[in-house]
């Protein structure tokens, strides 16, 4: 039985949501050019929802969900989605743990009863536990310690994001790796993979009637999960101005980094699609302003890039980043990537906002074409709590935003908001 | 007669016994197959979604005035365009001995400015409309994408003509590119992978060109002068080396008159470098290179075959089954999934007409790294001794066939299959054809191959803490 049925007007994505009367949400967007379908089924926990001390239970978890099931022992998950020449993988992020897999559009129902065996049927190895507890030790090893700017990226958390569950390593510790229990995996899993904690997205060759039966077939029969209360977030006092420096030994070449803990959907919302056109506008490309005054007039910068990401449970991201020229020091950028924003908020207009609205605008509609790229974006965006209804008024909403809501959002980063200066040097300092 | 021979009561005894345990072993193995194995067979069969075929009707068309040949796959999705295109041998290693990064830093100019547009100009209209245009000069080749929105698509042939037979080089922009390429130099070498991968470059190539650096020298890119970069595009951006891959929501009509709007004006002929044939000498030899890192990491090379080579296929199948299938690989069963040694172990085929390469690589903290290089090659040499069972082939083959369609994905990924399918000379019936390319290999075949390439006649170079 369907509890609610909303069907969306045509808009970004042409997507249909329901609900399951155990609390699944899922999401269809159609799309019939090739007979294959993305089907990703994303829960609303990640390495933020651990408790303290358990850091990369999240991740370990996410690898042992390849480990087997009491149906569906061992290796058999990963052999029957060889044999069905099905791409299959997993990613788990600060917000969100997500499986996903490209297939035929005649294997999806084979995805979905593997999907949903392995959200109530987990049943791993003790031998299966300890390898994927080396292979996430490794893991970390690689993208890490292999990535003399990764020790740069989680000091910089660190330092902006203070006793708030961001600024642990998605990874976790080296020491806390090596210290997870097949039990505590099975804890955090018993009490995050529920399907009312969970969004499925099915994107491909597929209508809303024929995935309402299937969702229904597959995951309608598992029961219910406890409401899992998210613990209130620490609030970072707004105040807080952090400067950090390092040097290492593998490090050639400077880099500033400027990151503000900014608004998100969850978080002072009113800011957030004004946050998206302002990042835009300062440092999108190399048209934008930054890159004109920094790169191009002044001569202080060889790159420069803002990004804003707003699809977060808790707080937002808000950041710039910078190389500076031959013979310019850190500090010189920093009071120049100052002054040229100043500068280029005092030069926006009605003019500049409408070109920054038709930019971001125009290349909306590739955002359809692949149907994993789509499943990847709803999904991400759902996961959070974004309302399909608004993912699929993007363009409205970037529409909406006016002059006065962008200086606002503005003030509220400089004024308001927690953030941090970082400078990455080789060893011995700049040149 | 009233006598039966026992062994005919006996038998008709044993036979009933038999049928009777024959029943007894069936419904136990029927009650365990049903209760505790689970059949993944039986929800395939009874999907109500059944396969489809997708028909890639893929056409080969000429423009009117300059007979400039391309493939087609009109598809009205989604209005976008998508264009993939090659000058084949206009790549850095074909650059002169003493100029090397000119391919590089001329593709990255391309789009800095061209005819009336400044770089400034030239990019506001690329931005603002979303007009994805972007070279890119690899080993063999300098490659071109344009994708494009149908209301602007205009505009974007107009910029991409523009940009292939007007480019600027204005001196402050050459001078603003040359640094971002020394910059990224220095900033290359930060990251053990591409530390390795330069040594192995050398270690594999020796003086031939292929062993250079793919963002040039930095000797050579201070030097670089404009008059470099306007021959090096004369030269190199020619009709005769041209080829093209178009989808998206585009007539027939339409690509042919595209063609001739944006690639007429190029020159027919042109004066490329010629770079000389690779010779390897795969003789087993070892390289360690001292390097501060979390890991250490690892790469073998052998001789691999070209894409038109008879072996092509089988050693395709033959390297899926070792190391190219991800967690399910030989490689990634022993060294990853039962032991935990890597996060990573894989290989795959370089095919590269020149020097086609088989790969191996993975990494490990050092204190795995000896068990798992010991174990790398004890896979390696089996498979090459052992080859791989029926059952393990038919595997290979349906992950492979059963797959396929998910290369069709966006309408950018169908125009680089339609320029590859050019490149490697694939003919048109390709995508039709290719499943049944992979399902004819037999197992001797495969097995040939594995015994052919898998063996001691590899280079290794490592980079870490020995």
């Amino acid at each position: 039985m369907l509890v609610s049925v909303r069907p969306t007007q045509a808009k970004l994505f042409n997507g249909e949501e329901f609900y399951l009367e155990n609390g699944l949400q899922v999401i269809v967007v159609p799309n019939h050019r090739v007979p294959i379908i993305k089907h990703m089924l994303w829960y609303k926990s990640g390495s933020a929802d651990e408790p303290l001390g358990k850091g990369g239970v999240a991740h370990l978890l996410e690898h042992l969900m390849f480990r087997g099931t009491h149906k569906i022992p061992d290796n058999k998950f990963n052999e029957i989605m060889d044999d069905n020449g099905a791409e299959s993988n997993a990613f788990t992020s600060l917000d969100m743990t997500t499986y996903h897999q490209s297939l035929d559009i005649s294997r999806l129902e084979m995805a979905m009863f593997l999907e949903a065996d392995r959200m109530q049927n987990l049943n791993f190895s003790k031998e299966a536990f300890e390898a994927e507890k080396n292979i996430v030790f490794q893991e970390r090893k690689q993208r890490v310690d292999n990535n003399p700017a990764a020790y740069f990226g989680e000091a910089m958390r660190r330092g902006l994001w203070q006793n708030h569950p961001y600024s642990r390593p998605v990874t976790g510790t080296d020491e806390e790796i090596l210290s997870l229990t097949p039990q505590d995996v099975m804890d955090f899993y018993k009490k995050h993979y529920t399907p009312n904690n969970a969004v499925l997205v099915l994107s491909g060759d597929i209508d809303v009637y024929t995935a309402k039966k299937l969702a229904e077939k597959y995951y309608g029969g598992i029961s219910k999960g406890k409401k899992i209360e998210k613990s209130d977030t620490p609030v970072i006092e707004p105040s807080l101005r952090q400067e950090i420096s390092m040097s290492r030994p593998q490090i050639n070449s400077v880099s500033v980094v400027k990151t503000y803990a900014a608004p998100s959907f969850n978080f002072m919302p009113e800011y957030q699609y004004a946050l998206s056109v302002l990042a835009s506008y300062m440092g999108d490309g190399d048209t934008s302003k930054l890159y004109k005054k920094l790169v191009l007039r002044d001569k202080k910068a060889l790159v420069v890039s803002v990004s804003y990401d707003g699809v977060a449970d808790s707080y937002g991201t808000f950041s710039i980043s910078a190389v500076p020229q031959d013979g310019i020091t850190p500090d010189e950028l920093i009071v120049s990537i100052n002054n040229a924003w100043a500068e280029a908020l005092a030069e926006l207009d009605e003019k500049e906002l409408s070109r920054i609205k038709q930019k971001l605008l125009a290349g909306l509609v590739y955002l359809k074409d692949n149907p994993k790229d789509a499943a990847y974006i709803v999904g991400s965006m759902a996961v959070v709590g974004i309302p399909l209804e608004e993912i699929e008024k993007q363009s409205d909403k970037i529409k909406e935003v006016r002059l006065v809501d962008m200086k606002k959002a503005a003030a509220l980063l400089e004024k308001k908001s927690p953030q941090i200066t970082g400078v990455l040097l080789p060893d011995g300092g700049a040149e | 007669m009233s006598r039966r021979p026992i062994y005919m009561r006996s038998s008709h005894r044993g036979l009933k016994t038999f049928f009777v345990l024959a029943l007894c072993v069936w419904g136990g193995w029927y009650l365990y197959k049903n209760t505790f194995v689970f059949d993944i067979q039986k929800v395939i069969d009874a999907s109500i979604l059944k396969e489809k075929f997708f028909e890639a009707d893929v056409k080969e068309i000429v423009s009117p005035k300059y007979g400039i040949k391309a493939y087609l796959l009109e598809d009205h999705t989604n209005p976008i365009i998508s264009l993939n295109f090659s000058f084949k041998n206009a790549g850095y290693a074909a650059d002169d001995e003493n100029a090397q990064g000119v391919a590089v830093l001329s593709s990255s100019l391309l789009t800095e400015g061209a005819g009336k547009y400044n770089s400034q100009a030239f990019k506001e209209i690329l931005e603002n409309k979303a007009i994805g245009l972007s070279f890119a000069a690899d080993r063999e080749d300098l490659n071109g994408s344009l994708l494009t929105t149908k209301p602007n698509r205009r505009i974007a042939y107009e910029l991409l003509r523009e940009a292939l037979i007007h480019p600027r080089f204005d001196a402050e922009d050459v001078e603003r590119n040359k640094l971002q390429m020394l910059e990224a130099l220095k900033r290359q070498k930060e990251h053990p992978e591409n530390v390795l991968s330069l040594s192995v470059a050398k270690e594999v190539y020796g003086t031939h060109p292929y062993a250079r650096n793919p963002l040039g020298k930095e000797r050579d890119i201070r030097q670089i002068n404009a008059e470099q970069l306007k021959s090096f595009v004369k030269n190199n951006l020619t009709r005769s080396n041209l080829i093209v891959g178009i989808a998206g929501d585009i007539s027939s009509i339409e690509a042919r008159n595209m063609l001739d709007n944006v690639f007429g004006a190029l020159p027919e002929n042109g004066n490329a470098n010629f770079v000389r044939d690779v010779k390897i000498n795969f003789d087993g030899r070892n390289k360690e290179i001292k390097l501060d890192s979390g890991q250490n990491m690892i790469m073998k090379v052998a001789q691999g075959v070209a894409r038109n080579d008879a072996d092509f296929y089988p050693l395709f199948i033959a390297n899926h089954i070792l190391g190219g299938s991800g967690l399910n690989s030989k490689l990634s069963q022993e060294i990853r999934e039962k032991r935990g040694l890597t996060y990573g172990v894989y290989s795959y085929m370089s095919i590269d007409g020149k020097a086609p390469l088989l790969v191996g690589a993975f990494s490990a903290t050092a204190d795995k790294f000896t068990q798992a290089d010991e174990l790398f090659e004890k896979v390696w040499l089996d498979f090459g001794e052992n080859g791989v069972s029926q059952a393990e082939l038919d595997k290979a083959k349906k992950f492979l066939t059963a797959s396929y369609n998910l290369r069709f994905a966006s309408i950018q990924n169908i125009s680089e299959i339609l320029l590859a399918m050019q490149k490697y000379d694939l003919g048109l019936d390709f995508l039709k054809k290719r499943n049944s390319y992979v399902k004819k290999v037999k197992l001797d075949d495969v097995n040939r191959a594995a015994e052919k390439y898998f063996n001691n006649n590899l280079i290794s170079v490592a980079v870490g803490s020995f």
